[in-house]
């Protein structure tokens, strides 16, 4: 940068040392810069979680509320029902606990909801008209980004509401429908039109892309798998079907002994809607119990409601009587030598046991509703192949989140609709625009060991609260109780800000030779006088959160 | 949203001489933005005269006397004296001195201007050794340590120096150190607001980069280590009676602050054992004289 360098002056005099250019005596200089935090390279949406999380610090509940609405629309939701990989990777986590980020977004999401706060209107309009095929999450994300570009949004969904699986998929002791209803609304008043009801057939997509500027194609995993030891009977539903149904409060007969088949997610939700629908419940799984693929949380809170889960079993012949379905079981280990994503169960010899079921719910996995459209677009496994760019080999026609995807998480279709709308809004604009920059660089996350852990005193992390198991099982009240205002302060504050500036000016004051100075007008809010750094680095060491680093410099 | 808060007018220049990352010129900032232009510093030969100088050159908008390594007191006496004679009840007159050229060369002058209570500041930038002139130890280096004149470490402890100006019962003695630089300015303010009580003393820890072999970058950091092992606890006594803790031992283990610098690497585990218990020992005895709250 160009400093004013002051002359040593010609004849012997008195003076001071600002003359002098002790600058080049470094042999690497200090740089302010912006770098990734972990929680938001694991972030499936990319959310800029320490820039929301100071937001809070700061009491700025409004403006955290848009941070965060900025990268994910539905923050009440996932406030709820993410899977979180952002605590997974936070740095705190290796000092005293990860930063409660997964409450913290619950409370700030149900506050924008309390206050009635809504999203910024389109800056500008513009002609070209996207049609989105799907009302879920990976749906209605893609189409509030673009719709945020000023594009006009329709949303065809067959369902009477728009939500998919957090609608019709999730239970409500998880996910109240009010809270995503909430949600929804106020994507619909930002100008994007739902139209329920309005099932999307492969034969209309010609027509449509006609009409259309560009098509999104977002129609979940909606088919339930099966297994053919289980004969077609009223008393064996699918346990998708089972939700939706019981999610629309259906009155369901399902006798006094369940038998949920399943290990993962899902198998939890089928398992815990029926106890709550006053049945006795035992999920048979074929991973051992330790390993379910469903997470701990709901593992343990399906346990605490008196479900019983049998892990290493397997249902092999199905007998059906007047008295119910006589299931014959065996123990199985699952061979560790299969291929990963693969389970190959191997039998226990003389293991056999059997069981009774007044109804069996299968909940072993679902896959897109594909096959219909494979003579249209590429289709391998069930999925719909997509390009890193989410574009089909059709052009104008994208496809994204559980129809396009094995991740299925909520969070992951919510970013991939992100993506997948800057694609469609570079194609649309020919190549040039985007809906918004490509935050998450290639960057490494800024690692624990260039916090500097003195500034921030040991506090410990803070769980959601959950109500009593027997009170719990009686209805489907929401379990888990939000943060209170205290909670979320305290907890927010516990965020080291990873990478982030907060103009705490540490960097100043540690520089012994004062070579680092406030300059409001910059964006990194600080600059290194080049005449007199020495490049100790002490700026670098003292920023609490690793906001500077040591560039080498060759002279 | 800072964690310090510290005024500073610019007294100490840019460009001076220090070391990459040097704690003595992080301390003289704060020791001298805090007094002022209005002060008079004596400055006797040792890294801080480097730092202050290159003659004619001065890192310091203030004038400074550099005096003889014996003399710092007894220079400040006469200046002190000087500036009363002729009416000026403003100036600030502030000693800054190497450990060497206060516990050792410079002490009887020290002594007998405490016993006198003359009215001036005395800060000793303490760095546990004769590091200017090549790291040798002076009755300041830490018991083991390794300088350039105790090769197998130092046989001796450390010389108390905080309890016996203490013990000369002037209006102020304090301890500070660098990775505390808000400590370290107040404690400035309050010596200077005591002007015309007599003999201020404070004595700064100011870990040597190199003397000490620590990364050019780790000064305030080792700093706090020896305050959070309880190595160098920040305190302050008034008139040699009343005692404060600003920050002690948390019980961090001396390992954690021995291990990062060079200085100690010869250290067997008994030795670090040793060492352990006679900080523990400084500690409970200190921790006795501070008043109840
Ligand atoms: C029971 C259950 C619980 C889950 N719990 C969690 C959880 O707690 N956390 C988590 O992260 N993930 C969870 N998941 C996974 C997560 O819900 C999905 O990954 C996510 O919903 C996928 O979003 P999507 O928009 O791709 O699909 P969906 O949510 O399935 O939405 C697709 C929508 O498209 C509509 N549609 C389909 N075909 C057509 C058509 N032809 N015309 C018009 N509309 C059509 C459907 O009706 C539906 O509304 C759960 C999944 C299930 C099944
Ligand atoms: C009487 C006398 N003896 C020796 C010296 C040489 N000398 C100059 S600076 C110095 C070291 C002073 O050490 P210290 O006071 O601890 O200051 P530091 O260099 O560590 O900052 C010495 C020994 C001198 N100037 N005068
Ligand atoms: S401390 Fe804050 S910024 Fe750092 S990883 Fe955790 S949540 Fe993210
Ligand atoms: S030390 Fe503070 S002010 Fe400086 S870069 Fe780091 S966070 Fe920003
Ligand atoms: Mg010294």
């Amino acid at each position: 940068m160009p400093e004013v360098i002051k002359e040593v002056p010609p004849i012997w005099t008195t003076g001071w040392t600002d003359i002098l250019n002790t600058g080049t005596w470094r042999s690497a200089v200090p740089v302010h810069k912006k770098r990734p935090a972990p929680c938001h390279k694991a972030c499936p949406v990319e959310g800029e979680i320490p820039v929301w999380t100071q937001l809070v610090k700061a009491e700025k509940y409004q403006e955290a509320w848009l941070a965060l609405a900025a990268n994910n629309p539905f923050p009440a939701v996932t406030g709820r029902v993410c899977h979180h990989p952002c605590e997974g990777s936070c740095n705190r986590g290796e000092y005293d606990g990860a930063v409660a980020i997964n409450a913290l977004e619950h409370y700030v999401g149900d506050l924008a909801l309390q206050e009635g706060w809504s999203l910024p209107k389109p800056e500008k309009e513009r002609e070209q008209r996207v049609l989105v095929i799907g009302a879920g999450p990976a749906g209605l994300s893609c189409a509030y980004r673009l719709r945020l570009e000023g594009y006009q949004v329709t949303v065809f969904e067959e369902k009477p509401e728009a939500g998919g699986v957090l609608r019709y998929g999730i239970p409500q002791y998880r996910l109240p429908k009010a809270v995503l209803a909430g949600e929804i609304k106020r994507l619909q008043e930002l100008g994007i039109s739902i139209e329920t009801g309005r099932r999307f057939e492969s034969y209309e997509l010609e027509q449509y892309e006609q009409e259309y500027d560009a098509v999104f194609l977002a129609i979940g995993a909606g088919k339930a798998k099966s297994l053919p030891q289980f004969p077609s009977d009223k008393r064996v539903l699918n346990g998708l079907e089972f939700l939706a149904r019981a999610n629309q409060n259906d009155t369901i007969a399902l006798g006094q002994q369940v038998v949920v088949v399943g290990g993962g997610s899902v198998a939890m939700d089928v398992a815990r809607t029926a106890r709550r629908l006053g049945s006795y419940v035992t999920v048979l799984a074929l991973e051992d119990g330790e390993h379910l693929p469903a997470q701990t949380d709901e593992v343990t809170g399906a346990l605490e409601e008196g479900i019983a889960i049998t892990g290493g079993a397997m249902v092999q012949e199905v007998q059906s009587s007047e008295r119910g379905l006589g299931l014959a079981c065996v123990k199985v280990n699952l061979d560790p030598e299969a291929p990963p994503g693969v389970l190959k169960p191997v039998v226990v010899p003389g293991s056999e046991f059997s069981l009774i079921a007044d109804q069996v719910i299968l909940a072993i996995g679902q896959d897109p509703e594909t096959d219909v459209w494979n003579h249209l677009l590429p289709v391998k496994q069930t999925l719909f192949q997509i390009k890193p760019d989410f574009s089909t080999d059709r052009p104008g026609v994208f496809a994204g989140g559980d129809d396009a995807s094995a991740e299925r998480y909520v969070s992951s279709a919510i970013g991939q609709g992100k993506m997948a709308a800057r694609s469609i809004a570079r194609y649309l604009t020919g190549g040039s625009g985007s809906v918004d920059e490509e935050i998450v660089s290639l960057e490494e996350p800024v690692p624990f060991k260039d916090i500097n852990t003195f500034y921030f005193p040991s506090q410990s992390r803070d769980y959601k609260g959950t109500t009593a198991a027997e009170q719990r099982v009686r209805d489907f009240s929401e379990v888990k109780t939000g943060f209170s205002s205290d909670q979320a302060l305290a907890q927010a504050e516990r965020c080291f800000s990873c990478g982030s500036c907060i103009e705490c000016d540490n960097c100043f004051y540690f520089c012994p030779d004062m070579a680092v100075v406030k300059d409001a007008t910059l964006e990194e809010h600080y600059r290194i006088l080049d005449q007199y750094c020495k490049g100790c680095g002490s700026c670098v060491e003292e920023c609490p959160r690793g906001a500077v680093v040591l560039k080498e410099e060759s002279r | 949203m800072g964690y310090y808060n510290i005024q500073e007018e610019k007294v100490f220049n840019s460009g001076h001489a220090a070391c990459p990352g040097c704690s003595e010129a992080l301390a003289i900032r704060y020791i001298i933005n805090t007094l002022g232009p209005d002060s008079i510093g004596v400055v006797p030969p040792s890294c801080i005269a480097i730092i202050s100088g290159p003659q004619p050159l001065s890192s310091m908008r203030m004038p400074v006397y550099q005096t003889t390594l014996e003399a710092s007191a007894a220079s400040a006496t006469g200046i002190s004296r000087a500036l009363k004679a002729k009416g000026n009840d403003h100036t600030n007159v502030v000693v800054i001195a190497g450990d060497g050229g206060t516990y050792d060369i410079g002490f009887q002058s020290l002594s007998s201007a405490a016993e006198r209570n003359e009215d001036f500041i005395y800060v000793c930038l303490d760095n546990e050794g004769y590091m200017n002139t090549g790291a040798q130890k002076s009755s300041s280096t830490p018991y083991l340590a390794y300088t350039t004149s105790t090769p197998s470490g130092k046989p001796t402890p450390k010389k108390n120096l905080a309890e016996i100006m203490a013990a000369h019962r002037i209006p102020y003695v304090a301890t500070a150190t660098t990775g505390y630089p808000e400590d370290l300015a107040r404690k400035v303010a309050r010596a200077k607001e005591l002007k015309g009580t007599g003999l201020r003393f404070i004595l700064v820890l100011t870990p040597c980069l190199d003397g000490w072999g620590v990364a050019d970058h780790a000064g305030p950091k080792t700093s706090r280590l020896a305050v959070e092992t309880g190595v160098f606890p920040l305190y302050e006594v008034e008139y040699g009676e009343r005692y404060t803790l600003n920050f002690g031992s948390k019980g961090t283990p001396v390992q954690a602050y021995l291990s990062q610098q060079s200085r100690y690497k010869h250290l067997r585990p008994e030795q670090i054992q040793e060492i352990q218990s006679q900080v523990d020992a400084n500690w409970e005895r200190l921790r006795e004289r501070f008043s109840v709250p």
